[in-house]
């Protein structure tokens, strides 16, 4: 049986590559948009793959209003972050009469200020006359964009960066979950942010995991994954919370579970062990049987590996309604967005359940018949969902979960 | 143009690029105006900023706080510190 009190979802923010806000990300998901396109935010020549999902060039511009002392010190996380914040805590009236240390904040993340640090080292290989600035030291570690959120918006309670890799944000609804359910916090903002830099896209060109072509999610021709950008921010309270003030809640945040692969630095654990724990556990937790769920955003990079041990891992939960049961992936949509991914998918589902409708698999075209599920191929699709999963795995083996549910 | 004047446009120019000013111009910052705080809005890690700036530029250390504090009280100030500082050598 689920354990604590009933949390939910009072606010919602972004900045994608589809998207400058919920609204816009909403309709883009439905349309069935693919963001994905050449990398102009630094020089991809002699890289294979030089595409990536980019945010356009004005909503990388430091915002005005809160965070707006800081904007010449702001990193390009930092501004994603900033403007997904602002939008999610207007959606949820806040900060109202919360008192700044009740409310919480637990952010995820893995590269911070990386782009701007190596544009100074860069420069300084090359000769060019540009000292690291103490500015780009302030901004450069993952925890910076929490620090920089908190500042502008006075949030004085417990506060996390979490940085677990492609599960980050992820399990930064389950910190949040957590000090709801423990009191910490009456309220928290929860998400994730990430801004594309040379470290992630050179590394992942190295391993030649970055795909050519927009990455299809699941399909047959698979080549690997297109990256992102961009920040999902998600305010959650107790239900009483919420009522008591009178928010509207967007969706109920029911539990999430995490695990290990304890593997491999790269792969995904060849028969889904730690992803199938961590379902099984977000569902446990949630006081759920596979069958209540009824749609999953999958984190279905387009790795011609992800996508096998995460179909077969779904398989292994959800038994012979696998076959039927709604997956599907927003990256061939937004890109992966590493520590960002877990919160902007977090919010696709959330926008799912809410608007009734299955976000499709953008650019999946011939579906592997190795992953035999109901993919949502290419279009959108309207449906009536109580209960919906995200998955979330990241390198190094970590697993995380999260159950929402209709509100 | 005096050699004074000359440097204080110079420092005002090293200001707004070296510590990245938005929406300030060299002819917006008066010789006067306090650097800091409720002048400029320059804080602490400007300051640091700041020191290593005349250093590079200027070859001149600024040694500690109370140094720093004088010769940054002003665009005035500070081209005083760093002539000052330069007819020394």
């Amino acid at each position: 049986m689920p354990s604590g009190p009933q949390v939910v979802v009072t606010g919602l923010g972004t900045v994608n590559a589809l998207a400058g806000s919920v609204h816009e990300f909403a309709t883009a998901l439905r349309a069935g948009t693919c963001a994905i396109g050449p990398v102009t935010v630094f020089d991809t020549t002699g890289y294979r793959s030089r595409i990536a999902a980019e945010v356009p060039h004005e909503l990388a511009e430091a915002p005005s209003g809160p965070g707006a002392a800081l904007r010449r010190r702001l990193s390009r996380s930092d501004v994603f972050a900033l403007r997904a914040a602002a939008e999610a805590l207007a959606d949820a009236g806040l900060p109202g009469d919360v008192a700044p240390e009740r409310i919480g904040l637990a952010l995820g993340g893995t590269t911070g200020g990386m782009l701007r640090g190596e544009a100074s080292l860069r420069a300084r290989i090359q000769g060019t006359r540009d000292r690291y600035p103490s500015a780009a030291v302030v901004g450069a570690p993952i925890s910076a964009s929490a620090d920089v959120l908190a500042d502008a918006f006075d949030v004085a309670g417990p506060r996390l960066s979490l940085s677990t890799a492609c599960s980050s944000s992820a399990n930064a609804l389950g910190a949040a979950l957590d000090w709801i359910a423990l009191g910490r916090a009456d309220v928290v903002v929860a998400g994730g942010t990430e801004s594309l830099c040379r470290m992630t896209f050179a590394g992942f060109n190295a391993l030649h995991a970055l795909s050519l072509e927009p990455c299809r999610p699941f399909d047959r021709g698979r080549s690997g994954l297109s990256l992102g950008e961009g920040a999902a921010i998600l305010v959650v309270e107790s239900a009483e919370h919420a009522a008591r003030r009178g928010a509207r809640a967007h969706a109920e945040l029911l539990a999430y579970g995490n695990s290990a692969d304890a593997h491999h630095l790269t792969a995904p654990h060849p028969e889904g062990t730690g992803a199938i724990l961590a379902m099984r556990r977000a569902l446990e937790r949630a006081g759920l049987e596979p069958d209540a769920i009824d749609y999953i955003n999958a984190h279905g990079t387009g790795t011609p590996l992800n996508d096998a041990v995460e179909a077969a891992a779904i398989a292994a939960v959800f038994g012979d309604a696998a076959p039927h049961l709604a997956v599907s992936s927003t990256k061939g949509a937004v890109g992966h967005t590493l520590g960002a991914a877990g919160a902007i998918e977090a919010l696709a589902t959330i926008l799912a359940l809410r608007d009734g409708f299955l976000p499709p698999t953008v650019n999946l075209d011939d579906p592997d018949p190795a992953c035999l599920l109901d993919l949502v191929p290419r279009t959108s699709r309207p449906a009536a969902l109580r209960y919906a999963l995200s998955n979330s795995y990241g390198f190094g083996g970590n697993n995380t979960s999260v159950v929402l549910g209709h509100a | 143009m005096t050699d004074t004047q000359d440097l204080k446009q110079r420092l005002k120019e090293l200001l707004i690029t070296g510590l990245r000013l938005q929406d300030v111009a060299p002819a917006g910052i008066a010789d006067d105006q306090p650097i800091f705080v409720e002048g400029l809005g320059l804080d602490s890690i400007d300051a640091l900023e700041l020191v290593v700036l005349i250093e590079e530029h200027f070859g001149i250390a600024i040694p500690d706080e109370e140094v720093g504090k004088k010769a940054f009280a002003s665009i005035n100030a500070l081209a005083e510190f760093i002539a000052a500082e330069q007819s020394r050598a």
